[in-house]
């Protein structure tokens, strides 16, 4: 198990630098780049421009900068951004925990929900409860989440109830930690609620589908002919085995992480990464697009191993020596 | 408590006047927040208009303490004022810097600042500046020569450090000598007359106690970033940077050493607090607005029937400031040049024959609806636009240039009668030597207000029997095309205007590398480009702003009549304050916030 574990780490090196060739290649053919916006101020000369490409090394080929940024990579440099003039990892260092909590929440909101809805409408299948979770989960799936957002937001406006966004109140740094943390939840719960309704709609079915194949097996069957309890019978027998194709998925949520939440980090003005990256990429500011890319492929590795180990132990079935 | 005059008679304005031309990406997401400018105290005609005042209005008090919340959209860059690119950053840096001259929000006249009086010689090459002597840094040291001295020599002129300042204070290759005289007296020698000069004088000032190592050392390019510990940021303006928390919020406050006092000499600002917080959706920011965590907003043409109506119940007031700076416009492609790569026209040049006749674009000036654009686009809060300087330029705007009402009749004939005739019956009119007028029309997909008015266009072209193949292109695609290939037909973009008219020079001059119909030419294409790169040399030249005046009007005269570029409307500023500051006096030019340093919260609103 460990040996295979490090063979696909091993395998991942020159899967990350492909990624940041194929990043850096791809950046580059498309028009323009990060001065374009200069250029088209009247107040900054020709030789004003030239000195700027001159500190960016833009006027370098493209390989040369690719090799200089793995060198400095290997130093663990990120490099510059040309937008901010500072390192790149002190831009995204704060953000990237911001947006990590903001996704954890809506990722434990939506497992902690839909897991036990998908079973329970299982459980009752095509009853009432499993018809009312099914009509709700079509609303919720045909939602897009900034629109909800949008629509939590006004609702807040409206009663007070919640804060109009951000992270923290003003005076946050007041607060001993309990009444941080309450700040803290105040302020996730709607991007956290918008951000998981359509993921609790979309992964509830999922489970409903696995655990009613499942419900149907002869062994349940057999279960139950055994004389078992319907509880031992579902939760021991049935739910290990539904759950399977759920974490794979698992796996591959954990790589959208710290990508899922652009558009609703926006509306609701939490600092992540979301907007961050989408002017780094619509600026080109090569160096910052390539950290995140960089995160989402490290992420992407690490969660698809951790998702075939998990499912090794879940499933004695699997081996991979 | 400090009284003061509920009516200020007389507050003044400095220039941070930098970008007379630039271009505006604005994305659905984005919009431009009004930055603020900061005062100067009263030095005329107090004393004639004081009892005026004090008759009409009754005298309340200005109270100290209190805070203002604004929004912003975006977060700043850099806290660094000379190698800062672009406007997110100058709303901070405009609180804590200051520079030698200022320009008055109300008048747009320069007046003194960090320098109380100067000096001009007789052939107005060397200007001498005396500086106050009771600025102080708000880290305590004294603001002396050396700060001006420094700024210009170490930072501007330093060939290490790229900024645009050094473009605005270098003419031909040639830079200012700036030396020290004494510890409050400044000598610059130009190197040729500089009409701008003294405006460009608004240029922030920065410590050399704090960056001279810094510079020394080589960093200075990466200096004061926003990993910056606030406290390092030293300026003399009337507010420091306390706090920056990434995505969230600026924490301006009061600078303790502010040297400008109230009117009865008590010191300012009033307001303990000025916090900016970032709000990246605008609808948000209305939301916050209306909700009363924000103090002002600035409205979008869309928000104001909504708004408006409310005013009464959420305690605010919506002040229309006029017409924006910012103008959206349309221009076709001039440029006779080939690739010289693949040796390609960049413009076919059966359509360039078209696009440099100026009857062609006569016609096309015709058949654009201004009415229709602010109806639509601006929601009926809008201004026509003819001449290239908005009416919000203040003293060298020209409203007297060749208008061009919405006419497609007229526009027909005009057509008819340069040989656009639809010969071959397809609906399509042909050249004058043939050829379907057909062209591609490109504007920047960020943009939904000009996308909206290239399909507004773009319908009456084709209703003059011309076919318009309309494309949204990302910005980065549109620069390129504009600044290197050059294989375009026909764009709409804007330019953010200024008052300052010099400052446009890359745009209008035939060598500026803006002179987006036909850029970087070796000598002028035309007889009026000629007359145009004439009168800039002109009037860069002119001290007498009365004289220049005369050379910048016909300067609009000449746009107007050649059309080189083609202009729409100008959507109004629009911006909901809460009614609780005193000394709240919007105008045109510095917007509603201009004056942070003399706002007081009234004492019924405390």
């Amino acid at each position: 198990m460990w040996r295979y574990a490090f063979k696909r780490l091993l395998v991942a090196v020159p899967m990350l630098l492909g990624i940041a060739l194929l990043t850096f290649v791809l950046m580059r053919i498309s028009p323009g780049n990060y001065l374009d916006t200069v250029r088209m101020d009247p107040q900054f000369s020709k030789e004003t421009i030239a000195r700027y490409e001159q500190l960016y090394q833009l006027d370098k080929p493209l390989f040369y900068q690719y090799v200089q940024w793995v060198k400095n990579l290997l130093r663990l440099e990120l490099g510059y951004s040309f937008y901010y003039n500072v390192p790149v990892y002190k831009i995204i260092g704060e953000r990237i925990w911001n947006t990590f909590v903001l996704s954890l929440a809506a990722f434990l909101l939506t497992w902690c929900v839909a897991i036990p809805l998908g079973i329970w409408a299982a459980l009752n299948r095509n009853r009432f409860a499993d018809r009312a979770i099914q009509f709700f989960s079509c609303i919720a799936l045909s939602l897009p989440s900034f629109f909800l957002g949008m629509i939590l937001l006004f609702w807040a406006s409206q009663t007070g109830m919640l804060p109009l966004g951000g992270m923290h109140s003003p005076d946050y740094e007041s607060f001993g930690w309990p009444g941080r943390l309450v700040d803290l939840l105040k302020h996730l719960a709607i991007p956290a609620v918008a951000l998981s309704i359509g993921s609790i709609a979309a992964l509830q079915r999922i489970m409903r589908g696995n655990m009613l194949e499942v419900l149907g097996q002869k062994y349940i069957l057999t279960a139950h002919a055994k004389g078992l309890s319907q509880r031992r019978v579902v939760y021991h027998h049935a739910l290990r085995n539904a759950i399977n194709p759920l974490i794979t998925l698992l796996g591959y949520e954990f790589s959208s992480l710290l990508s899922g939440a652009a558009l609703i980090e926006i509306i609701c003005g939490w600092p992540g990464l979301g907007s961050l990256m989408l002017t780094a990429v619509r600026s080109k500011d090569v160096y910052l697009v390539m950290a995140s890319m960089m995160m989402g492929g490290v992420l992407f590795i690490i969660g698809n191993l951790l998702a075939d180990i998990a499912l090794a132990k879940a499933d004695p079935r699997i081996r991979y020596d | 408590m400090n009284p003061h005059l509920c009516l200020n008679p007389c507050p003044k304005l400095r220039p941070r006047q930098h970008n007379n031309n630039r271009i505006r990406v604005r994305g659905p997401l984005t919009r431009k927040s009004f930055s603020l400018k900061t005062v100067f105290p009263l030095l005329l005609s107090v004393s004639f208009l004081l009892p005026i005042f004090y008759s009409s209005a009754s005298a309340c008090a200005a109270q100290y303490g209190g805070q203002l919340i604004l929004a912003t959209t975006s977060d700043p860059k850099s806290f660094n004022e000379i190698t800062a690119k672009e406007t997110s950053t100058s709303l901070v840096t405009d609180l804590i810097f200051e520079g030698l001259t200022t320009t008055n929000a109300f008048t747009t006249k320069v007046e003194p600042n960090l320098a109380k009086s100067w000096d001009i010689s007789e052939d107005g090459l060397i200007w001498t500046f005396h500086l106050r002597e009771d600025v102080r840094w708000n880290d305590g040291q004294p603001f002396t020569a050396d700060d001006v001295v420094f700024t210009f020599n170490k930072l501007i002129y330093n060939p290490d450090i790229p900024s645009s300042a050094r473009d605005i204070f270098t003419i031909d290759d040639k830079t200012f000598t700036v030396e020290k005289v004494d510890d409050h007296t400044v000598r610059f020698v130009l190197p040729v007359k500089f009409a701008p000069f003294l405006r460009g004088m608004g240029q922030a000032i920065l410590p050399k106690h704090k960056l001279e190592e810094i510079v020394a050392q080589g960093r200075f390019n990466f200096t004061w970033g926003i990993d910056t510990d606030p406290k390092e940021i030293v300026g003399t303006g009337p507010f420091n940077l306390v706090r920056y928390d990434p995505g969230q919020r600026l924490v301006f406050e009061r600078n303790p050493y502010y040297w400008k006092k109230s009117i009865e000499g008590g010191p300012l600002p009033y307001l303990e607090k000025i916090i900016y917080l970032i709000v990246q959706s605008t609808d948000v920011g209305l939301l916050k607005f209306m909700e009363g965590t924000l103090d002002g907003y600035a409205l979008r043409g869309m928000d104001y029937p909504m708004i408006k109506p409310l005013e009464k119940k959420g305690n605010f007031t919506v002040y229309d400031l006029g017409p924006d700076m910012g103008s959206q416009f349309l221009f076709f492609n001039q440029n006779p040049g080939k690739n010289p790569n693949s040796g390609e026209y960049f413009v076919a040049p059966y359509k360039l024959a078209w696009f440099t006749d100026r009857e062609f674009r006569k016609a096309v000036a015709h058949a654009i609806d201004k009415q229709k654009i602010i109806e639509i686009v601006n929601n009926k809060l809008g201004y026509p636009q003819s001449s290239t300087m908005g009416s919000a330029a203040g003293f060298f705007y020209n409203p007297d240039v060749a208008e061009y009402d919405y006419d497609l009749d007229k526009a027909k004939t005009i057509l008819r009668e340069a040989g656009f005739v639809d010969r071959d019956g397809d609906g399509v009119i042909e050249g004058p030597r043939g050829g379907r007028v057909e062209f591609s029309l490109y504007t920047n997909a960020g943009s939904t207000d000009r996308v909206d008015i290239a399909s507004i266009i773009r319908q009456d072209l084709e209703r003059l029997g011309m076919k318009v193949n309309f494309r949204a292109l990302e910005f980065n695609t549109l620069v390129s095309q504009l600044t290197s290939s050059f294989q375009w037909e026909a764009v709409i973009l804007g330019l953010t205007g200024g008052i300052e008219p010099h400052f446009g020079k890359n745009v209008w001059m035939s060598s500026g590398q803006l002179h987006m119909w036909y850029p970087m030419q070796e000598k002028p294409a035309t007889d009026w480009e000629k007359r145009i790169d004439e009168i800039f040399t002109q009037g860069v030249q002119e001290l007498d702003e009365n004289k220049r005046k005369v050379l910048y009007d016909e300067y609009q005269r000449i746009v107007a009549e050649e059309l080189p570029i083609i202009y729409t409307v100008l959507s109004a500023r629009l911006y909901a304050v809460r009614d609780k500051f005193g000394n709240l006096k919007p105008t045109s030019y510095g917007g509603v916030f201009h004056n942070p340093e003399e706002l007081y919260i009234k004492e019924e609103s405390r």
